[in-house]
């Protein structure tokens, strides 16, 4: 499956807008929302492949978002992009299962790069899953 | 869980075609053909036939996804719990012995003094507020410990070890300028993609990035080098000219809780982690230090082509 | 009996040997507190002590080599070392050095008093029957 589905998570209206155009402009199946909140409402009803997460937004805070996506969807992979980068919420993240962690400003050859690496991952583990499952009932039959 | 406005989408649009041929097929009646209409009320109903079958499919899809995050969660849960007890045991001893004896404390002052008299309601007061400290100290290290049981399998990728490294340098970096700690790289520019689990090699390197730049406090060097190791072993090495460890601790440092930061500061669980992972990803980490010199960490990683579990 | 028990406590927590400073004062048990290995050494320099109530994992000088320098200073002493947890080599090696016993931590305050009772009392008897041999030694004449 080449085409995925990425949702964006930022606070702040100007970026997040210009990023979901570049993305749609590479063809990339892309929703942005504004708030921690919006993102886990949206995904009670639609599935995405990866995330990118701001992690310091108002309201939500970003880490706390992070956990409870990965809580609802494990497979789901999600890419910590943040100006208020840190080393210590760059640890935190990675911790609390963030694939990457990047850094604002990032060069969008390199955004691009690392959302591909993080379907490719969910793809993996969904594949190997999948295939313990089929061991298991094998080995139960 | 269906997608619905995925859904509403399709049926919407299938049902919309479906009554204007329909629509179209009522003045056709008079106009056209008996047979005429007859082909397109046929179109009609494959049309709904072809969205039942799309509408079912797309649930089926759904609902698989749905299962998959299930026995994800299913099987962390399983192997953290087993994992918990002895760690939980050893660490959480301390915070509950002042827990305990703040409430003997407590207990005594109710029994035996004058509440009233404010240098004992002092006492009191600051009994509970400790009691809340060491609480929070205690489900940090339950949280800690959690993460350090769940059995994070690999999932192996080819990967970009130089780009990997220099993007975890390029955080450490922030902070460490202010410092005055100069992040020094070297990188092998032929080095070969990796065989790994990017996510949790990082997670690596930026534990030792991070123990380096510690470990210096304040002016001095970090260097960051990647080689090619023996038996086409791929390297990254971490040196710091920090205050280096002494020789009899060399042998403790990757031990669950071995820390050398004062109590509460930090529990030491970051170089027991980063052995595990390393050694789960086949490969090894090796130390070399002198006090009052630094410390070079090195990580051993097998290169080239690897059986993956995937 | 214990109420004038010399009591040394020796713990890098602070909160913990501050508290249980203050509980077992209040018993009557004439009782002080450092923060390391090393000032348990220097304060036996200056003071002598009944009991000493020692934490094994401490940075610098752990329990273990704290009770083995503090018995070549006092042999006498009793020392009672608590620890977070139990293990079968570090029970014997505290044994092997001369250490009345070990307690696990969280520790009820009853049970820490019973044993620094029964150490006190066998540190009484020990110098009770020292004094009364070195009296039978020198004979009835002096």
């Amino acid at each position: 499956m080449d085409t995925f589905k990425v949702l964006i998570v930022d606070d702040e209206p100007d970026f997040l807008e210009t990023i979901v155009k570049r993305l749609k402009r590479r063809k990339i199946d892309v929703t942005g929302v504004e708030s921690g909140i919006r993102a886990l409402e949206l995904l009670e009803q639609e599935h995405f492949d990866v995330v990118i997460l701001d992690v310091r937004m108002p309201g939500m805070d970003g880490i706390e978002t992070l956990k409870e996506m990965k809580k609802k969807r494990p497979l789901m992979e999600v890419i910590i992009l943040t100006g208020h980068a840190s080393v210590e919420s760059g640890m935190q993240g990675m911790q609390f299962g963030a694939f990457d962690y990047v850094m604002k400003p990032a060069e969008f050859d390199e955004l691009i790069e690392k959302v591909r690496q993080a379907f490719e991952r969910k793809s993996i583990h969904e594949a190997k899953i999948k295939e313990t499952k089929i061991k298991e009932t094998r080995i139960v039959t | 869980m269906p997608e619905q406005s995925e859904v509403f989408t399709l049926i919407s649009q299938r049902y919309v075609i479906s009554l204007l041929i329909v629509a179209a097929a009522v003045p056709a009646w008079f106009t056209g053909g008996p047979l005429f209409v007859a082909g397109l009320l046929l179109i009609a109903w494959a049309a709904f036939l072809s969205t039942r079958h799309l509408v079912r499919q797309i649930l089926r899809t759904n609902e698989q996804k749905c299962s998959l995050d299930q026995q994800l969660i299913q099987s962390q849960k399983l192997a953290a719990i087993g994992e918990l007890s002895s760690g939980i045991a050893h660490e959480i001893n301390n915070p509950l012995a002042i827990i305990g004896q703040e409430v003997e404390w407590v207990r005594h002052i109710l029994k035996e003094e004058k509440v009233e008299d404010p240098q004992q309601m002092s006492e009191l007061k600051e009994s509970l507020f400790e009691i809340a400290r060491q609480v929070d100290r205690c489900r940090e290290i339950t949280h800690k410990l959690l993460d350090f049981a769940r059995k994070q399998e690999p999932l192996i990728q080819s990967v970009d070890v130089n780009r990997l490294v220099e993007d975890m340098a390029r955080l450490v970096e922030r902070e460490a300028i202010s410092k005055n700690i100069k992040i020094v790289r070297s990188y092998n520019k032929d080095l070969p993609f990796v065989l790994t689990d990017s996510p949790l090699l990082r997670q690596v390197v930026l534990n030792l990035l991070n123990n380096a730049t510690y470990a210096v406090g304040k002016d001095g060097e970090v260097t960051i080098e990647t080689q090619m190791g023996e038996n086409g072993c791929v390297n990254v090495l971490v040196a710091d000219t920090g205050c280096g460890i002494p020789k009899e601790d060399l042998n403790k440092i990757f031990d669950p809780f071995f820390t050398t930061k004062p109590p509460g500061k930090g529990t030491g669980l970051g170089l027991s982690i980063c052995h595990g992972i390393i050694s789960r990803l086949g490969g090894r980490i090796s130390v070399v230090s002198e006090v009052g010199k630094g410390s070079a960490f090195t990580i051993h990683l097998p290169g080239g082509e690897r059986k993956g579990e995937a | 009996m214990s109420s004038k028990a010399r009591v040394l406590i020796v713990d890098d927590e602070e909160r913990f040997r501050i508290t249980l400073n203050k509980l077992l004062a209040v018993k009557g048990l004439d009782v002080h507190n450092v923060g390391s290995g090393k000032a348990a050494l220097e304060e036996l320099g200056q003071r002598s002590y009944d009991i000493i109530l020692l934490d094994v994992k401490m940075p610098e000088m752990n329990g273990i080599e704290a009770l083995a320098e503090i018995k070549k200073i006092d042999p006498q002493v009793e020392v009672i070392i608590l620890t977070g947890h139990a293990s079968v080599d570090v029970a014997v090696e505290i044994m092997r050095l001369g250490g009345y016993e070990y307690l696990l931590k969280p520790c009820p305050i009853e049970e820490l008093l019973e044993k620094v009772d029964a150490a006190f009392e066998r540190k009484m008897d020990r110098e009770k029957r020292m004094s009364k041999a070195a009296a039978t030694r020198t004979g009835p004449a002096s």
